[in-house]
């Protein structure tokens, strides 16, 4: 109720009258009293309420946390509390007297005799480690002291909290550094204190430790979470943290283990193992690898245990994830050993499903690193090998089992997106085998939820790879011509997977529809009659917006691959498009592709889009306005401001475009000061990034080309037309470059004209 | 109140092949826009001289 009124101002007493409570016995009420709180702490946003108001219910707060509370359930109560009351506490944690109190009440409870109340000390910590990092470095040498003791010597759920502290602290940290790499360098908020890398020389041997408290049974059981898991997962992220720094300390520990007897000694060195391999540089990392590959290789074939092969081949999968690719110099796989590799993977797709699932991710890996290796792929030798030992594992009986039948789904779309044309023959012969395997999905009738679900997933891979296939085969010229053949089948096919009810599998389907049009061009219009209630349902779903997102990229398909031919459909789809832009309901990702949308409708049907222009055009003139400011220093909401902007240029170039050369172009005449207004905004502003840029310059010239001289004063009297363009065309991005000269010469057409 | 949520992906991929097909199909789409873009504007130009 507090949650629903006090954002309203409604029932100000409240806080008060719960306050008063907590100085009264007995402890129940005290309880109750600060377990409210919490629960307000958690629904009610931290504007809502004022500071005095937060400074009274953390006084309350963590005076029922501190050591002097001989009641463990008020205790217990008081800490949850804190834990949802740390977000309000913004002010608090600027005062030095303050934050140490609550640092100090913390770091006692996280000793208190009760697990409990220690493991909710510890998600304070980690949650104080998110919130306030930058406040840390007075506490973090006890923080270690105190977390080291409970990794070490409590039990798991607190031991977890505890390394879950140092995992936090690296994800802030890798944040901060990306910061200083990335384009916004230097303008971090807030500074690096490397409290990971003053830490590394005790916090990587206390990881090390954790990794040999594996489960018998770990690799099993997918909701498995233990201390070995949560160790080497914070090994992994301090790697990413400490780069290069962390080799010397963990390669000792691999060398010592992977030999031993004790298969959770050689799992656990194996884990060490590929827990690093993301930060190093490659350099530092390539030598041992070499060394390392051979002795993996035979593990994952000879090892009698089940978590060794498990982790060995998932350590595999992470060296071709980051030590193989056409950017790394020194190859880890070459003539000499790209055989070995290949048919010890093909072997262990036979093993275990958990460790036949890792190869499976292994080779999608490996597969990945020859996307750009020229016109000639080291695995084309291979691919009718690799192509059949995974068509064998989607058979397998066990396949439901470790998610080993997605793997091998999609360790084959990785396997067909990087193979080249001399195979494209091969990836032909797919395409009947897998929609056969989708047909067979239909002829199972009367199932479970649990059957129908399962199901639906099977779909789902199978539209998946035929989405890769179409993708695949519609660019070889050789092959685009036979694989049309396949196209009326096909789209049978998915329009059955739109008679399920899953959303993934719409998802799914839509993606390969989308494919299908672009490569069969006008002749999809044939399919429209059948399919456009699906497209009109993909673009109503509010709810799994992910649908409504593909279903709008797939409108833009169409249009391109119809042209006017996709004309009598346009009235559904703008209806729909419109009441997407005008919904609260829809996620706002959704928003800036209606407005492209809008343009390669405008685009395909021309002038006949004038009778969308009394509806579209308020539309992208709003937005255009609200997105010509940014608000604030946000990243995130900049970039999507960006990312709306590039859809409203779209729309008006797509439309302009549309109109061009026809009777209707001084139709368009009344929009183009606010089109010149908008532009000249956003160049003063300053803060648009390159795609804008290129999409605005470009604008600049529709406007000109559509308009001519009837344009020609107007752009001439705007800022865009001068400096903007001026700007662009000493810019260093050719794209820009290319736009703004194309602008120019439009512009000087109309202006002369 | 839930407690902190500690279970991180553990030996997955940092990004799904789902997620890797839409940002693909997003990337053809995107393209494909730059190009009937590209080829709208080239073809009145051509027809004018310079």
């Amino acid at each position: 109720v507090a949650g629903i009124e006090l954002p309203h101002k409604q029932w100000p007493e409240l806080i008060g009258s719960l306050l008063s409570n907590s100085h009264q016995l007995p402890a129940h009420v005290k309880q109750a009293t600060l377990e409210t709180l919490g629960y307000l702490c958690e629904e009610v946003s931290s504007d809502v309420v004022d500071q005095d108001q937060v400074n009274k219910i953390l006084t309350a707060v963590v005076q029922g946390m501190s050591s002097t509370e001989v009641n463990n359930d008020v205790r217990l109560a008081a800490t949850r509390a804190l834990y949802n009351a740390l977000g309000f506490a913004q002010a608090n944690f600027t005062n030095d007297m303050e934050r140490d109190y609550i640092m100090r009440v913390v770091c006692e409870a996280t000793l208190s005799p009760e697990l409990k109340i220690r493991q909710a000390a510890f998600e304070c910590l980690v949650s104080i480690s998110a919130s306030y990092y930058e406040k840390l470095a007075p506490y973090i040498q006890d923080i270690f002291n105190i977390t080291a003791k409970a990794v070490r010597e409590d039990e798991e759920p607190v031991a977890l909290q505890a390394i879950e502290f140092w995992s936090s602290i690296c994800d802030e940290e890798i944040d901060i550094l990306e910061d200083f790499v990335g384009e916004f360098s230097g303008d971090s908020e807030v500074p690096c204190f490397y409290f990971i890398k003053q830490a590394l020389p005790a916090l990587v041997p206390m990881l090390l430790e954790t990794l040999l408290k594996q489960e018998e049974d770990q690799d099993l059981d997918e909701g498995a979470w233990n201390l070995a898991m949560a160790g080497g997962t914070c090994l992994g992220l301090v790697a990413q943290t400490v780069g290069d720094d962390i080799i010397p300390l963990v390669l000792p520990f691999i060398e010592e283990n992977i030999s031993k007897p004790d298969w959770r000694q050689r799992e656990a060195a194996t884990y060490a193992f590929g827990s690093i391999l993301e930060g190093p540089s490659p350099d530092k990392l390539i030598s041992i690898v070499n060394v390392a590959l051979d002795f993996m290789l035979s593990a994952l074939m000879q090892d009698p245990n089940n978590h060794v092969k498990d982790t060995t081949a998932w350590t595999l999968g992470r060296v071709f994830e980051f030590l193989h690719g056409s950017t790394l110099q020194t190859p880890v796989i070459t003539p000499a050993n790209c055989q070995r590799i290949i048919s010890v993977l093909i072997q262990s797709m036979k093993d275990a499903p958990n460790v036949a699932e890792k190869s499976c991710g292994a080779l999608y890996f490996l597969a990945q690193g020859y996307e750009d290796s020229g016109s000639s792929s080291p695995l084309t030798p291979f691919f009718q090998d690799i192509v059949q030992a995974l068509l064998v594992v989607t058979h397998r009986e066990d396949a439901g089992e470790s998610r080993l039948r997605t793997a091998a789904y999609e360790a084959l779309n990785e396997v067909v997106r990087s193979s080249r044309d001399d195979t494209a023959p091969m990836v032909m012969q797919l395409v009947p085998l897998i929609m056969m395997e989708l047909h067979k999905t239909f002829e199972v009738q009367k199932l479970s939820s649990e059957e129908r679900e399962k199901q639906a997933e099977l779909q789902g891979l199978l539209c998946g790879c035929l989405q890769v296939f179409i993708q695949k085969l519609g660019a070889f010229e050789q092959t685009k011509y036979v694989f049309t053949q396949y196209a009326d089948q096909m789209m049978g096919l998915f329009l059955r997977v739109f008679a399920c009810r899953s959303a993934t599998v719409h998802e799914e389907a839509m993606l390969a529809i989308g494919a299908l049009a672009y490569a069969t061009g006008v002749d999809f219009a044939k399919y429209m009659p059948e399919f456009f209630k699906y497209l009109e349902m993909g673009l109503q779903n509010f709810e799994e917006y992910q649908v409504c997102a593909i279903t709008v990229g797939v409108v833009g398909d169409i249009c391109r691959a119809l042209e006017e031919k996709v004309l009598p459909y346009c009235d559904g789809i703008m209806t729909q498009l419109l009441k997407d832009l005008s919904s609260d309901r829809l996620h706002r990702s959704v928003k800036p592709p209606i407005f492209s949308c809008f343009g390669d409708i405008a685009l395909a049907i021309g002038e006949n889009f004038e009778k969308y222009l009394m509806y579209a055009m308020p539309m992208l003139q709003s937005a255009a306005e609200l997105s010509a400011h940014t608000p604030g220093f946000d990243e995130e909401m900049t970039d999507y401001t960006n990312l709306l902007r590039d859809g409203i240029l779209e729309a008006y170039s797509g439309i302009l475009q549309g109109f061009k050369s026809t009777a209707k172009a001084p139709l368009l005449m009344p929009f183009a000061p606010h089109i010149l207004q908008f532009l000249d905004s956003l160049y003063q502003e300053k803060d648009m990034d390159d795609a804008v840029t290129k999409t605005a310059v470009g604008l600049l010239g529709d406007l000109a080309d559509t308009l001519g001289s009837h344009a020609g004063p107007l752009i001439q009297l705007s800022v865009s037309s001068r400096e903007f363009l001026n700007e662009c065309l000493s810019s260093d991005d050719h794209l820009i470059k290319e736009s703004a000269e194309w602008a120019r010469l439009a512009i000087t057409q109309a202006v002369s004209g | 109140m839930a407690p902190h949520q500690v279970r991180r992906p553990f030996k997955r991929a940092a990004i799904s092949d789902q997620q890797k097909r839409r940002e693909l199909a997003l990337l053809r789409q995107q393209q494909s826009r730059r190009d009937s873009q590209h080829q709208a504007r080239s073809s009145i130009l051509s027809l004018q001289p310079e």
